[in-house]
């Protein structure tokens, strides 16, 4: 009998100091206290010794990450096991990693990090807390198809047919709106953004998304809600401004205390954005291809996530299944998954992991975990492939872009290497990605 | 005797008749065999004697320091007195005086007693050194009367020479001339290890610090770095303290800034306190000053020495204990959950210290997970210490390991194969661990672990270069499976009869049947090593895995690769997994309940292993058997008379590689002819050259020959040299001294055609390679098969040997893993050094890196059985899916590309694994220059050929 459900994964959050807990996310059931108790003890037991316990695997891919931040909170993620094949223990070791970190960042981003480091009242800190639950309950999830900013910290991207009008009309609304952030959402993915917005950590744009995404999906035509930016101003609070233009399209701006929320809505949005309407349509017709039109991949591609190095933004996409009329290709959710499995299987074994620019120097050690195998290599590897029983996966890192693709297990696999030469440069070359 | 195959039959089975001979001088001479002494209470043998031409060596360049006094006698006895009769091949050593076998009163092993080199020849009575361990015993008091009482080895040190003086008062200054020279440090043999900084690196002295990190220490000699400048000057002792350099008073704060304002060669007098004389003798401090004429494992492997080795990784964390989850609340004890623990270092401290989190863990991840705990990742200080869990019964193993020495993926198959060997060895990890008596000989076990993964290259000093592949060593040990060497059909017969005459136990007069006795041991089968390659075996595959998990173990592999072994003899009772595990596979079939020997019998570069069975159809064993004369002399006889194949065998090993090579700095364009990838290209050939065997140089005259200018400049000495050994090697060509003057001749007139051109065809290589059309120097253009062979013959068999599609051979390096048989094929390590480059041993090390990460995943997608015999849960749908293949391309660049104009040129390959099914289960992992698109699965193909077992 086991207490975690093969699969599913649970996030426990405890004062650091005094070990009480704080909140049980995820799982259907809850962890018993006195387990709860234990995973918190051993690692206090251990920091006392000067040890530092950072993870456990169990058979089965079952996994426990722990992680103190700011000396003040305990994140723990417990994940059930269940997951057989090929490198689960690292990539799941990566997908936990990645969870208490963006788990902190919401916290952060909700609350601000003087409350959090700084609990005179744990009732309250408790109650407070509760605000981030959906946000974190989404990370948790982490299901949602086609967005994979939480795992690569690149931020998902759509690049629409005609990107000059969007960018013309987001900056134009940032500038109107006394703000240097703005950025348009189509569908969850940044379509259009200003230069500052970009400037922002990657981290945190990617979080951002995600909370829009979870305020667009409340249903409400506009909001204002008060944000925190994790690596910006961890101290300083920001008003976040969205406003639904289409159903799937959402814009907003980050700003000071003016303008309201009201007058923005009434004088800003409909100046700006009235005009653009059949521009934005197009950019939802898109839909989850992320890729204008004009851009014409090889019909034998299962799926493609491409991220630019530089600029930190990832373009991804899987094909509707239709496409293949053999019916031995995976379904567009498994699609999904094996994308998501293939790029942290190749990030954790061979290629570099984007490194988070405004990563502290505290955080630079637990990086380091992970890539301890990849800086064993003496030469540098360039790509990899992988071929298994649904599919092949190929893998392709220039100084410039990591591409990753799945194509049918039909496609030979000396085809491989041209196909996915071909395919970035199709990209590269239709949109300057 | 049918060994009439080869063209002049009589040479074999003359020296048939002379093996007879020799089985019958083995048999009935009254010799007493020279390992009867160390046989332990319960009957394990462990008996390694170095060959003459070692000890010779050992004693020359003793001699050449003239420094008599270090050689110290591996011995914890007292003086042994021996004579040799040196008669050709069937010498015989005997102890006239031979000690019963001591010290077993305090359990330390035997090992301890098996020194035999380092022995003046001639000498009646070495000086009596050692002792010191065993003061208690019932031999102590017999000693005593003939041997002066024990003493330290690092105290009796002789004054005698000028200028040094050792005062016998306490916390005298003695002064101490060394030679020093920083341009040295950049060299590969002292590296700058982690923490030792200049004191090590520069001085050859291993100072650890105490834990408690005042900031000024003194400086206290806790060891040496062999070969050192600190060793070799035989002048400091263990324990001294060094005071000043050069009159500048150093304490570990400010020793590394004096020592690096040393700017060149030069000699430095170096003030050192005395420790006290007497009373400071700890058996732990027992070690030698001396710069160790025998490598670092073969003094491990006598128990020699732990003590200093065990110290040098001391601030590296590293634990193994064997906890009990089953804790008795009545008599609550201290640490006594800790059935046994090793080693007893600071570092290791701190792992024991939370035992807690292991036992914690253990007990509680199960419940959630549903799985049992694998591994756990610590971060102590900055060092990340992974940590393998082994839940077996109430009982937990576990082992701590740095996480730069062995990565997460492969620390389960680490983990495994540990407790695998201690399974053959002891039954099971409870026998293993709970007798009182083993922890001497678990202390050795994990000594000799712990010292393999941690500091690999300390152990094998002077030994092959690739020795520094860790990855390399962690993967083609952690694979089930021996590796193979490819045989002649003929030379393969005749080994294959010659075992199979063995294992038929018709040991005429002298076995049982003779005497109407019922059989001692039935022999389940034997497996025969030639320089750690395996070339015959009729073990199954279980066992053979058993059997060779011990070999590794112990490093008896790279031993007998060496020119070292005069003998071993290892006996032992084993407990081969398949037969333990096994109640009732086959219906109607039961494997009969006995107890299994294993016997290791190793002379020169043979090495058998026999599993014997008593119980069953032979006669059981009772009590704690040792080893019997006769199937140790039989076996012996069985390798002395393979010892005729051995030039067969060594002319395998110098064959060109099939299929053949490349070396990968063949593929970077060179951008000038003097860059530093030929130079060194150079040096490495010439170092190689010397070092193996004669026989073929070619590779190192077309590698030469490669750079016109440097041929032009140093043409006539190095020519000179070059047709020397071409013309040696068309005489001689890699024949042992031992074998006889018949097999010579008729393998010298085999290779006639082929060993002419030895001379000529150099030239002919020569003139080959000026072709412009030719980019790279294919091995297989040799200038002799050129001659010999026309041009179509040579254009067919260059085909058939290559492996790569494609105008040029593009293969570097490959391992075929047969799973069924549990055998891989991989170059020879002769093959690699002839490949040399200074790109190419980097790329081999990379391949072995990466081929852990395809091999782990390859082992995940496996259903699980074998090595880890639990019930993985197979979550269907998850994860990436059981993968077939997988390759990775990789870039390289030459080493301190110093041009800035040009960017550095660039060579890309890949590897790629491969886990086949069908036919037969096999892994394949091939590295080629990325020009020509392969298919895996027919280059497996194509290789599994040459494995026709």
């Amino acid at each position: 009998m086991m207490m975690l459900q093969h699969g599913s994964t649970q996030l426990l959050c405890l004062t650091a100091s005094s070990g009480v807990p704080l909140f049980t996310r995820g799982a259907s059931k809850q962890l018993p206290f006195s387990v709860i108790g234990s995973l918190n003890g051993v690692h206090m037991f251990g920091a006392g010794q000067g040890v530092e316990l950072s993870c456990c695997e169990t058979e089965g891919g079952g996994k426990v990450v722990w992680r103190v931040f700011q000396d003040s909170v305990m994140l723990i993620a417990v994940s059930g096991g269940g997951r057989g094949g090929a490198g689960v223990g690292k990539a799941e070791e990566l997908r936990l990693r990645r969870l208490l970190e963006n788990a902190w960042s919401c916290m952060v981003l909700v609350l601000g990090q003087d409350e959090l480091t700084d609990v005179r009242n744990v009732e309250r800190l408790k109650r407070d807390l509760r605000s981030c639950f959906t946000l974190v309950d989404q990370l948790l999830e982490d299901r949602q198809e086609g967005i994979l900013g939480n795992l690569t910290h690149c931020v998902d991207s759509l690049l629409p047919p005609d990107p000059t009008i969007l960018q013309e009309a987001v900056d134009g609304f940032a500038q109107a709106a006394e703000s240097e952030f703005g950025c348009l959402l189509v569908r969850g993915r940044v379509a259009s953004a200003t230069e500052k917005w970009w400037r922002l950590a990657p981290q945190e744009v990617v979080l951002l998304s995600a909370l829009m995404r979870t305020l667009s999906a409340s249903g409400s035509a506009s909001c204002d809600y008060p944000v925190f930016l994790p690596k910006g101003s961890p101290t300083v609070a920001h008003r976040l401004l969205r406003f639904q233009l289409l159903p799937g399209a959402d814009v907003c701006v980050l700003c000071g205390p003016t303008p309201s929320l009201h007058k923005a809505e009434s004088r800003l949005v409909g100046a700006f954005w009235t005009p653009l309407a059949e521009t934005l349509r197009g950019c939802l017709a898109i839909g989850e291809q992320c890729l204008p039109g004009s851009v014409s991949l090889r019909p034998d591609l299962l799926a493609v996530l491409l991220i630019n190095r530089e600029t930190r933004r990832s373009v991804s996409l899987v094909r509707p299944s239709t496409a293949h009329p053999l019916g031995d290709s995976p379904s567009k959710a498994r699609c999904w998954e094996l994308l998501r499995l293939f790029y942290v299987f190749s990030t954790t074994h061979y290629f570099t992991q984007e490194e988070t620019s405004s990563a502290s120097p505290e955080e630079r050690p637990q990086r380091g975990h992970n890539e301890d195998f990849v800086l064993g290599f003496s030469h540098q590897p360039l790509q990899c492939y992988l071929v298994t029983d649904e599919c092949k996966s190929f893998g392709l890192q220039t100084p410039q872009h990591q591409l990753f693709l799945l194509v049918p297990p039909s496609v030979p696999s000396f085809a491989l290497r041209t196909l996915a030469t071909q395919t970035l440069s199709d990209i590269v070359a239709a949109t300057g990605f | 005797m049918m060994f009439n195959v080869s063209a002049d039959g009589g040479s074999f089975s003359e020296n048939l008749d002379d093996f007879d001979s020799i089985r019958s001088v083995l048999l009935y001479s009254d010799l007493e065999p020279e390992w009867l002494d160390d046989i332990q209470k319960n009957g394990e043998l462990f008996y390694l004697e170095l060959s003459d031409g070692e000890e010779e060596a050992a004693l020359a360049q003793a001699a050449g320091q003239g420094v008599s006094t270090n050689h110290v006698r591996f011995s914890e006895e007292t003086a042994e007195v021996i004579t040799e009769q040196n008669n050709s091949k069937k010498k015989k050593k005997k102890k006239k005086n031979p000690q019963p076998c001591g010290s077993q009163g305090n359990g330390e092993p035997t090992l301890k007693r098996l020194a035999r080199i380092l022995r003046r020849k001639r000498r009646p009575s070495p000086q009596r050194e050692g002792g010191g361990r065993d003061g208690d015993g019932k031999d102590g008091g017999k000693d005593a009367s003939t041997s002066s009482p024990p003493a330290s080895i690092l105290k009796n040190q002789p004054g005698q020479r000028p200028g040094v003086t050792v005062p016998q008062q306490q916390q005298q200054l003695k002064e101490v001339c060394v030679y020093l020279n920083p341009k040295r440090l950049g060299g590969p043999s002292t590296p700058l290890s982690q923490g030792g900084g200049l004191l090590e690196a520069l001085l050859g002295v291993v100072h650890r610090a105490s834990w408690s990190r005042s900031r000024e220490e003194r400086l206290t000699v806790c060891g040496f770095v062999p070969n050192g400048p600190a060793a070799k000057c035989g002048q400091i002792l263990i324990g001294d303290v060094l005071v000043a350099v050069d009159d500048v008073d150093v304490t570990s704060e400010n020793i590394e800034r004096v020592l690096s304002c040393i700017p060149g060669p030069t000699q430095v007098r170096l003030t050192l306190e005395t420790a006290p004389q007497v009373g400071d003798a700890s058996p732990g401090r027992r070690t030698k000053a001396s710069s160790p004429p025998v490598s670092q494992l073969v003094r491990l492997l006598w128990g020699e020495d732990t003590a200093e080795l065990q110290m040098s990784i001391g601030h590296v964390p590293h634990i193994a204990m064997f906890l009990s989850l089953k804790l008795d609340s009545a008599s609550p004890q201290e640490e006594e959950e800790i059935l046994y623990q090793y080693p007893a270092s600071e570092a290791s401290g701190q792992l024991k210290g939370v035992r807690g989190i292991f036992l914690t863990l253990c007990d509680m991840l199960e419940n959630v997970t549903g799985g049992r705990i694998l591994s756990s990742s610590l971060l102590l200080g900055k060092r990340l210490v992974h940590v393998g869990y082994w839940k077996e019964g109430g009982y937990l193993l576990v082992i701590g390991l740095p996480a730069d020495r062995v990565p997460l993926l492969y620390l389960q198959t680490v983990v495994g194969d540990v407790v695998r060997t201690l399974k053959v060895m002891y039954g099971s990890l409870d026998k293993a661990f709970r007798d009182e008596d083993h922890a001497p000989r678990l202390d050795h076990f994990f000594c000799l672990f712990f010292q393999q993964l941690i500091q690999p290259l300390r152990l094998r000093d002077g030994a092959s270069a690739t020795a520094a592949d860790v990855s390399g060593t962690l993967f083609l040990d952690g694979l089930p499976a021996v590796r193979w060497l490819t045989l002649p059909p003929e030379i393969k017969m005749e080994v294959e009869t010659v075992l199979s005459d063995f294992e038929s136990s018709d040991f005429g007069e002298m076995s049982e049947d003779f005497f109407g006795l019922r059989r001692l041991y039935l022999i389940l089968g034997s497996c025969l090593f030639y320089k750690s390659y395996l070339i015959a075996n009729h073990l199954p595959k279980e066992d053979l895995l058993d059997v060779c998990l011990y070999c590794q173990h112990y490093c008896l592999l790279p031993l007998a690769s060496e020119q070292r072994v005069g003998q071993l003899v290892i006996w032992r009772e084993v407990f081969p997994q398949q037969r333990a595990n096994s109640s009732s596979t086959t219906p109607g079939y039961s494997l009969p309940e006995g107890r299994h020997f294993l016997l290791i019998v190793g002379l020169r570069h043979f090495m058998q292993c026999v599993l014997l069975e008593a119980g069953g159809c032979a006669s059981p064993a009772l009590g704690s058997t040792g080893p019997d004369c006769v199937y140790v002399d039989q076996v012996k006889a069985t390798l002395l008379q393979l010892e005729v194949l051995e030039a067969g065998i060594e002319e395998r090993l110098n064959a060109p590689p099939t299929p053949c090579l490349s070396c990968a700095d063949w593929f970077l364009p060179a951008a000038s002819s003097a860059s530093p990838v030929f130079s060194k290209l150079a040096g490495a050939v010439k170092g190689s050259s010397s070092s193996r065997s004669r026989g073929r140089s070619l590779f190192g005259e077309k590698a030469r020959r490669s750079s016109p200018q440097r041929s032009l400049a140093d043409s006539g000495s190095d020519g000179q040299t070059d047709a020397g050994s071409g013309s040696f090697s068309s005489t001689a060509p890699g024949l042992s001294p031992h074998s006889t003057p018949d097999s010579a001749r008729k393998l010298g007139g085999r290779r006639d055609s082929l060993g002419s051109g030895g001379s000529d065809g150099s030239g002919g290589s020569g003139g080959l390679f000026k072709i412009p059309r030719m980019k790279h120097p294919n091995p297989f253009y040799l200038g002799t098969l050129k001659k010999t062979l026309t041009e179509r013959e040579a254009e067919e068999m260059y085909n058939t040997t290559k492996l790569t599609s494609g105008a040029e051979n593009t293969l570097f390096h490959y391992v075929l893993m047969e799973t069924v048989q549990g055998i891989f094929i991989a170059p020879t390590h002769r093959e690699v050094a002839q490949l040399s480059g200074s790109i190419h041993p980097q790329l081999i090390r990379n391949f072995h890196h990466c081929c852990l990460s395809i091999r782990a995943a390859f082992q995940q997608s496996l259903p699980a059985k074998g090595r880890r015999p639990v019930d993985r849960p197979r979550g269907g749908g998850w994860g990436l899916g059981p993968v077939k293949e997988q390759g990775v391309l990789f870039q390289c660049k030459p080493e301190n590309w110093t041009d800035q104009r040009k960017p550095a040129p660039t060579m890309t390959y890949w590897v790629i694994g491969r886990m086949l099914l069908e036919p037969v289960p096999q892994e394949f992992y091939v590295c080629f220059h990325d020009s020509v698109a392969e298919v895996p699965v027919e280059m497996a193909f194509r290789l599994s050929f040459g494995l026709a077992l």
